[in-house]
Order: structure tokens, then sequence, then C-alpha cells
């Protein structure tokens, strides 16, 4: 029934829509991710005329579709073309490369500033009352202490949310770009071998977060030294090595 | 008249400098007022301990110390630094200049009871962390001082591990070697030894005497009456707010004057 030659045929296709996946997802995750930062760290200060803004703009991206988001920026800005022309962005505005960034990178900081948000918070007390008192600056804290810490306790939350943004990129299909899912779709449009279209690209789709996953949790291994069992720890008495 | 204030600087200097001098602190949180007008001086090298009931204001008036907390009004002056602090007419507190605030807290170093070595640094890296960021010494000459404090509280073979992976007790001598590493003016112990077992307090005081024998600065808030009385050169016993009694340890212990003292001593050394 299934016919390899075509998989394989199928494949090499789809294969082709991969740069522009990665491409999509790892500059949204980087943006979103400075987005995140800036707009956490401002929650977490608590000034109240940075805070209000921040909550609104995260409550509309969450609270919205990514899809709606996406027809939003290329189809609905598309309607404001004279206004965007006087502003000098409607070449910004006119690609769809574009727009899927800017559609994804404001999805992910909204997600990314509620996880950031999260864990500033859960840093305990004591931590930053110790940086505090050895006469660090309200900057020093927060580069030393307050996000080392917090970026530890995010991390696989934000692993999630990177693996969602992979996902998350086959919605920009529907504005024409030619990553995997819409490559898949024309192949299936002009074969009709749904199952094998699509059993390539979810094999493809699994490929790249089990990269995802992998590079998240070395990268956690590397950082959670503090909270592994001490490599001599067994041999450690109780009050040893004292004074 | 330069010249003048500086000869006049030079006899102050001459005449024991107080390391710490407090005049007057008030602090309330809400409508509580912890602090009623506390005073206290402390000369190069006193170690003062400061004993009091759950609530009598002890940790708040240490925490005041380090700016910690930010008290109401009174004058605290510490290494080079006077503070004055006040509250404007709609009874806020005034900040106090950052860069004198954390001046001031560069010279007072503070051991807390529940530690708080940052968990994500190895001993050695919470030792460095202060002086190589906040004081901007070079990397290398801020380990090799490191290691000579780690070892001298004991737990040189431990600098390369994480704080989850010592005992309360290590944990605390690594704490006084990060604070150490400040070259403070001003050691300021709230509690060292409450959060710990009882058979790891005595490494630790142990630690803190040797400190004292150096000469060192140390205001102690305690409960260890033992480290109190042979210890400290003066003994400060606040209740309520207020300094109720102070003297050298022999009269505190020895011959307490006022009531409250006397039921405070009986009580602990239950």
């Amino acid at each position: 029934m299934i016919d390899l030659d075509f998989m394989a045929e199928a494949f090499r296709r789809l294969i082709q829509g991969v740069p522009l996946t990665l491409e999509l997802a790892a500059l949204s995750v980087s943006l979103g991710l400075a987005i995140a930062l800036v707009c956490a760290m401002a929650l977490h200060y608590g000034h109240r005329g940075l805070t209000w803004p921040i909550r609104a703009y995260v409550t509309a991206f969450r609270g919205t579709p990514l899809l709606v988001q996406i027809f939003f920026t290329y189809y609905g800005l598309g309607q404001f073309r004279p206004e965007l022309q006087a502003l000098g962005l409607w070449g910004f505005f006119r690609e769809p490369f574009w727009c899927a960034i800017l559609a994804l990178t404001l999805n992910t900081g909204a997600y990314g500033t509620e996880i950031i948000r999260g864990a500033l918070q859960s840093v305990p007390y004591g931590q930053i009352e110790a940086a505090r008192a050895c006469g660090m600056t309200r900057w020093l804290v927060y580069r030393r202490i307050l996000l080392p810490i917090a970026l530890r306790l995010a991390l696989p939350s934000y692993g999630n949310e990177i693996i969602l943004m992979v996902k998350g990129t086959s919605l920009t299909s529907i504005i024409t770009l030619l990553e995997v899912t819409s490559i898949a779709q024309q192949l299936t449009s002009e074969t009709f071998r749904a199952i094998e279209v699509f059993v390539c690209a979810g094999a493809i789709y699994l490929a790249m977060n089990f990269v995802v996953t992998r590079i998240i949790g070395s990268i956690e291994y590397r950082l959670s030294a503090h909270l592994r069992a001490a490599p001599d720890l067994v041999a450690l008495p109780a009050g040893g090595g004292s004074a | 008249m330069m010249e003048r204030a500086k000869v006049e600087a030079n006899r102050n200097s001459d005449a024991a400098p107080a390391a710490v001098l407090v005049e007057d602190l008030h602090k309330r949180f809400g409508k509580l007022e912890v602090l009623k007008g506390i005073s206290l001086e402390a000369a190069q090298g006193d170690v003062v301990s400061i004993l009091g009931s759950s609530g009598s204001g002890k940790s708040t008036l240490l925490r005041c110390l380090n700016l910690l907390e930010t008290p109401d009004s009174g004058t605290l002056a510490l290494g080079g630094d006077r503070i004055h602090f006040a509250t404007d007419a709609r009874g806020r507190v005034v900040r106090p200049d950052r860069e004198q605030v954390e001046r001031l807290r560069r010279d007072a170093a503070m051991v807390f009871q529940h530690f708080n070595l940052w968990t994500h640094m190895t001993v050695l890296e919470n030792v460095i962390e202060a002086p190589v960021h906040v004081l901007k010494r070079s990397r290398a000459e801020c380990v090799a001082e490191a290691e000579a404090l780690l070892a001298k509280v004991g737990i040189a073979d431990r600098r390369h591990h994480y704080p989850a992976h010592l005992s309360g007790g290590q944990q605390q001598r690594a704490a006084i070697a990060r604070a150490l590493a400040m070259h403070p003016k001003v050691l300021l112990f709230d509690e060292p030894t409450s959060a710990l077992d009882p058979e790891l307090v005595g490494e630790v005081l142990r630690v803190m005497r040797a400190l004292a024998d150096e000469g060192r600065t140390m205001l102690v808030v305690t409960h260890e009456m033992g480290f109190a009385h042979e210890v400290s050169s003066r003994v400060l016993f606040l209740h309520e707010g207020k300094v109720d009694e102070e003297g050298a340890p022999g009269e505190i212990f020895g011959h307490p004057r006022s009531e409250r003292l006397r039921q405070f001593l009986s009580r602990i050394r239950k």
C-alpha cells in the first residue's frame, strides 16, 4: 500500500522546507527571549508605568490563537498599506516572512515573560538579601544572582515553549511561506497521498524537536551541578573538616 | 579652615574612634514600632553581643546597621560614612543616597542566620563574588585570598563544593569567609548559630572566637550566653525596642540590675 519510493521522494521535497522552519523558529525564539527578559524584569522591578502595558500585551497574546495573530499581522495590517507606506514600514509588512517573525516573536515573548517572571519571583529572598548586604547595585544583583538563578528555574518550562514554537512555525504555511507543512500541503494536493506525506512531515518535526530537547537537556545538566549529589558526598562526614 | 578641620579629625581619631555609632535609631513596620530610640557605640576591636527575647528588636537593629532595613529616624556612622535618617511630611522614609548605602554595606559585612550562600555557586565562587564584582579586584588575587580564608575557617577542602553539599556548620563558616573577603570594618552576625544542629554550633563559635581574638569589630545577635559572656567586650540587652541594660559581660551576667534582664537570664539558663 505504502509506496516507499514515493515516500523517499516526498522526504526529499519536505527537507527543503527545514531551513525556513528552523530560521523562523530560531529567530523568533531568540528575539522573543529578549522581549521576555526585558518585560519580566520590568514586571519584577514593579514600576507601575511599565507594569500595565506589559500586562496588557501578555494578556492579549496569550489569550488569542497564534493563527489569528499571524492572520492579523499579514492580512490585517495589509489594510493599512498607505499608512505603513507613509511610515516607511511597508517593506517590512509586505513580506510574509517578516510578518511571521513578528507574530511568532510577540507570541513567544508573551509566554516567555510569564515563565521568567514566575522564575524571578521564585528566587528565595535570602539570596537577594545576601547580595544587597555586600553592597551590590540593583543591576549587579540582577546580573549575578537573580537572573542566573531564575534562568535555571525557568529552563524546563522554557524548553517546552521552544518546542511549541518549532511546531508553531507550521501555522505560517497559511501566509504562503514554503516551510515544511506548506510543502506537505502542496505535495498532498498534487498526489493525494496524505498519509505518506504527513508521516514524513511529522517525522521531520519530531527529529527537529528531538535535537532541541537534547540541547536544552545538556544546558540544563551543565547548569545544575549544584542540584546533583556531590561526587564525594558518600565520604563526607557530618561535621567534616572543622576548624 | 581646612587645616583646622584636619587637625580636629586627627584629634578625634586619637581617642579610639568609634567603629560603629548609632544615635537614637527608630524603626517602625506599619503601626508596630520595633526600635524606639536605640543608641550604641562600638570602638575598634569591640565585640558587642546583643541579647533580648523574641520581638525585642535585636535582629531589626542589626539589619538596620547594614541598611537591609532603612531606619525611620536617627543617625548611623559606620566606616567613613555617616547617614541621618528622616521621614518626609507625609510620613514616608526619605531614601538615603544609594551610593552611600552601597559603600556602607561594603564596610559592614553580614552573616545571616540561614547562611544565604548563593546556591548556584561553589563555596569558592561565593567567597570571591563580591570582591571581584563589587570591589572590582583582580580575580586571581581574590581566589588566592579566598583560599586562605577558607583554610582559616577550616573548609579549604570543600572549596569546589556547592552549598547544598555542605553541613550547616560548614555553610556558616563559608558565609563567614565570604563576609571576611570584603575586608569589612565591622562584622554583623544575625543569630549565626540558631539554625544549626547543636553539635555543629561549636565549630562556628570557634571561628567567631578566633575573629574576636584578631581584634575584629563584631556585633553579634545571639542566644549563645557562653559566647556572649566569654568573648564579648560589651553586652546589650534589648527589651521592646529599647536598650534595657548595657554593660561589661561580667556585670550583665553577674549583677543584672533590671528585673527583666534577671528573668530573661533565668529563663535562658534553665
